[in-house]
């Protein structure tokens, strides 16, 4: 039995509550810095909270930030935040089968980030399509709350925060891999899950390492799945061989 | 904040919305279709493959600890194998994010 199937509670309010806890050590922390980095740059408190409450992608909108305080030009800054954001091209399609036909999954498209992503693919298999939506609001809204009260105590007391407890910036984030590792593990089943996880895993690493954390999370997806299929190639190769 | 910022944050917002929903609408409609024509809806093979491969990526990605040093890489590498060994006794999600965090946590506190 895997990670998800294990562990579900009764209600899917619960359960989306606790399934997001996790994700709070990775958002605070970060968006904290975001609401102390926007207001050093010279944006106003209630600026900063919209930037996050409305774009509500880490790194864009540190790029959006840099890039107006330097004078960039309007499309660049545009196209640039956008590219970045556009691994979340694949994320509504992957869950889209689990999702029933309802309009108010539209909306909440807002809240797909990364993580609830990788949350909602891992836990909605196991779950029954009425409580999916439920399950969804309160994982997604608890993440979003968590990153705009976060940018907001980031921009209105950041600087005392960080000096007060330095610790908490460098342990909190933790919560994240170990989340993530958690979620990569039930899929290694077989050899070939295996190797294609491990690829993805050490190649977003190494890319992140050698400074291209932008491209690391889409370009090792795609590495670990040329991976899966090379094998699947050379498994048939090897079967119409022997 | 200048009206052409304004343009900007708006003209953002709306385009990483669309990312979001577009691909999704249209994968939606494609399975109903499927279903009205009497097909089995099934999603892309290759589309199921990138999911748990980003997955995958996003958990490398965050490998790289907040401050790079050699202790943080070490209480990372001992924080994933708390991580991992919790979760091989309980298979939840909970107890080894928990596990992982607190030896991590204890390991830059102590060594630090």
């Amino acid at each position: 039995m895997n990670t998800a199937a294990h562990s579900l509670l009764s209600s899917p309010w619960k359960q989306g509550a606790k399934d997001a806890l996790p994700l709070l050590g990775g958002y605070i922390p970060v968006a904290v810095s975001f609401g102390l980095f926007s207001v050093q740059a010279g944006f106003g408190v209630l600026e900063t909270i919209l930037v996050s409450a409305f774009i509500y992608a880490g790194a864009s909108q540190f790029l959006f930030v840099a890039m107006v305080v330097s004078g960039a030009p309007v499309w660049l800054v545009i196209v640039m935040t956008l590219l970045i954001n556009s691994r979340h091209l694949v994320y509504g399609p992957n869950i889209a089968p689990y999702l029933q036909k309802d309009v108010r999954w539209l909306p909440l498209m807002h809240l797909l980030t990364d993580q609830i992503f990788a949350l909602t693919l891992t836990r909605m298999p196991h779950m029954t399509p009425s409580d999916r939506l439920r399950w969804y609001v309160s994982a997604g809204v608890i993440a979003w709350l968590s990153w705009i009260l976060g940018t907001a105590l980031g921009a209105i007391a950041g600087d005392e925060l960080i000096e007060r407890w330095p610790l908490i910036s460098e342990v909190l984030p933790f919560a994240l891999p170990a989340l993530f590792l958690v979620m990569v593990l039930p899929r290694c089943t077989d050899r070939r899950w295996t190797i294609t996880m491990v690829m993805a895993t050490s190649t977003a690493m190494l890319l992140k390492l050698f400074g291209f954390p932008n491209i690391a999370i889409p370009a090792a997806a795609i590495c670990g799945a040329l991976a899966y299929y090379a094998i699947q190639v050379r498994s048939i190769d090897e079967g119409g061989r022997s | 904040m200048s009206g052409q910022t304004w343009v900007i944050l708006i003209s953002i917002a709306l385009g990483t919305y669309l990312i979001r929903a577009l691909p999704y609408l249209w994968m939606s409609r494609k399975l109903n279709k499927q279903s009205a024509q009497g097909k089995i809806a099934s999603t892309p093979i290759w589309l199921t493959i990138l999911g748990p491969t980003m997955i995958a990526a996003m958990f490398g990605a965050s490998l790289v600890p907040v401050e790079p040093s050699p202790l943080s890489w070490l209480a990372t590498v001992i924080g994933c194998g708390a991580t991992y060994l919790v979760w091989r006794r309980t298979r939840s999600m909970g107890y080894p994010i928990v596990a992982g965090v607190l030896v991590f946590g204890a390991l830059i506190v102590t060594l630090g």
